[in-house]
């Protein structure tokens, strides 16, 4: 069953651009478009909105570096420890739970050093492998998305996107358990 | 919000990097101003040639003297020395840090900017040579600065990196606006997307965009996925009566795309394969298991939190 699910997963992902790009394309041609011109046209806009991101996309990066750096993610660690463990979340994949919205290369080198440490099989390991997947990095989102549209006021984008990562660990911790 | 929590990053990083440098300079955590003592005869070859390179023993009670906070028994430390006479006896040395030595060396090394080597200066008294090591201050300082630099210049690189996929689908969106196709696939999704976003035209491009968004994330192809979703809060403004601040309908999407639902989490599973899992997939069900219910919860969040006080929208201007 999981064989089958991955099979057909795997084939579609493949498949998807290839298939996408023809259908579009022939669509609009059928339609009696001048793809090329048209496509043309909407190709402009790229280099407008990836030069429109730079700053929030810069102000953001450093931020996150410096924070990194400093080593102010072990302080935190310990003090948000006691709260995890009474959650039964294993200690060692905090990094994992902290880094991964903020950093995306950050949390990829934590969980390589992850598997590297407790094996990709063991609880540990599989757990931080569900976490990589199961979230984004939602602070980088958030700096990109709203920086293309020069959105200032956040409102309550963050907390949401905060509050699904945490439903997130909790629910990757309990089927995590479950199956293990 | 984004505010506060972006100063939060910057200001307690570089307070802890302030913290952690005065613990290192009260504890001399790198030994500072500690002479390392060598009574070594090699030294006096090289010495008659005025420069020559030698092996140099750092003891086991050496080490141990200059690092009292290290936790494991300190090895012994064998480096190889290229020595410089300035006279008779005095003289400046640099020395190569072994792969196998403690973690303190290698940050001494790169705290005097250097890969693996080290360096100071060398003194006869007696009997016996002494080594002064070049001082090693504000450690984390020099980190968080280098850590600043690097992270501006590679978020430009990322940015530059993304106009040509950007050009690529937006191109292929505008081909497909144009065909009217998109109104059909916003069609499609009608009676999830008018809850999801109601205030949002049920036929309106940011449906499509939302959608083919939600579907390359899906797929793990991320690659995809960020012109699209880029595209998506280009159209939802377009909708949003207050430029500046988020709409609801944003809100709504961004929730649902941090935490999207897996289908395939490539990467996961790739770095999975690479450290030799008997099952590299084992976490697909899980993945798939934990981001439903984060996405849920997400637009859920969005849905609720979007009524507060702190966060509504004026009347008048929705």
């Amino acid at each position: 069953m999981t064989e089958m699910f991955k099979s057909v997963v795997v084939t579609l992902s493949a498949l998807a651009i290839p298939a996408l790009l023809l259908f579009f394309l022939v669509y609009g041609a059928f339609r009696k478009v001048p793809v090329y011109e048209t496509a043309v046209e909407g190709a402009k806009e790229g280099f407008s909105i990836a030069v429109r991101i730079i700053p929030y996309l810069v102000l953001m990066l450093v931020a996150i570096a410096v924070f990194r750096a400093s080593g102010a993610m072990d302080i935190l660690i310990a003090g948000i420890r006691p709260a995890t463990d009474l959650l039964g979340l294993p200690a060692e994949v905090l990094p994992m739970v902290l880094m991964r919205p903020l950093s995306g290369s950050g949390s990829l080198g934590v969980m390589t050093d992850i598997m590297k440490t407790y094996g990709p099989d063991s609880l540990i390991g599989v757990l931080s492998s569900t976490l990589y997947g199961s979230t984004e990095t939602t602070f980088y989102v958030l700096a990109v998305y709203f920086g293309a549209v020069g959105v200032r006021k956040t409102r309550h984008a963050l907390p949401a996107g905060l509050f699904a990562d945490l439903i997130a660990v909790l629910a990757a911790l309990v089927v995590v358990r479950a199956i293990m | 919000m984004l505010n506060y929590v972006w100063l939060a990053l910057i200001v307690v990083g570089i307070l802890t990097a302030t913290g952690r440098d005065m613990y290192d300079t009260w504890a001399n955590t790198y030994g500072n101003d500690i002479p390392w003592h060598l009574s070594t005869f090699e030294i006096e070859n090289a010495i008659d040639a005025g420069q020559g390179t030698v092996d140099l023993t750092l003891s086991r009670e050496e080490v141990r003297k200059h690092f009292p906070l290290m936790k494991d028994d300190p090895p012994e430390v064998v480096c190889r020395a290229e020595i410089h006479m300035h006279d008779a006896s005095h003289g400046s040395i640099l020395l190569r840090i072994p792969a196998n030595s403690p973690a303190v060396f290698s940050d001494i090394a790169s705290a005097q900017g250097n890969d693996k080597t080290v360096v100071g200066t060398m003194a006869r008294r007696g009997g016996e040579w002494l080594i002064l090591l070049e001082p090693v201050r504000f450690v984390f300082m020099k980190k968080i600065t280098t850590a600043a630099f690097e992270a501006a210049t590679l978020a430009v690189q990322i940015a530059i990196g993304l106009i040509g996929i950007m050009a690529l689908w937006l191109g292929v969106m505008r081909v497909a606006e144009a065909s009217g196709l998109i109104v059909h696939l916003a069609r499609l999704v009608r009676p999830l997307t008018v809850r999801l976003f109601p205030d949002v035209p049920p036929d309106h491009p940011a449906i499509a965009a939302i959608l083919m968004n939600v579907s390359a994330n899906m797929l793990g192809l991320g690659n995809a996925a960020t012109p699209f979703g880029l595209k998506a809060m280009e159209e939802l403004n377009r909708v949003n009566h207050r430029p500046g601040t988020a709409s609801n309908a944003m809100c709504t999407f961004l929730a649902m795309n941090t935490s999207c639902i897996t289908l395939i989490p490539a990467t996961a599973v790739a770095v999975r394969a690479a450290s030799g899992s008997a099952d590299p997939a084992v976490i697909i069900g899980t993945t798939f298991l934990a981001s439903t219910a984060a996405t849920l919860s997400g637009v859920t969040a969005a849905k609720l939190l979007q009524r507060l006080p702190m966060f509504r929208m004026a009347r008048s201007e929705t």
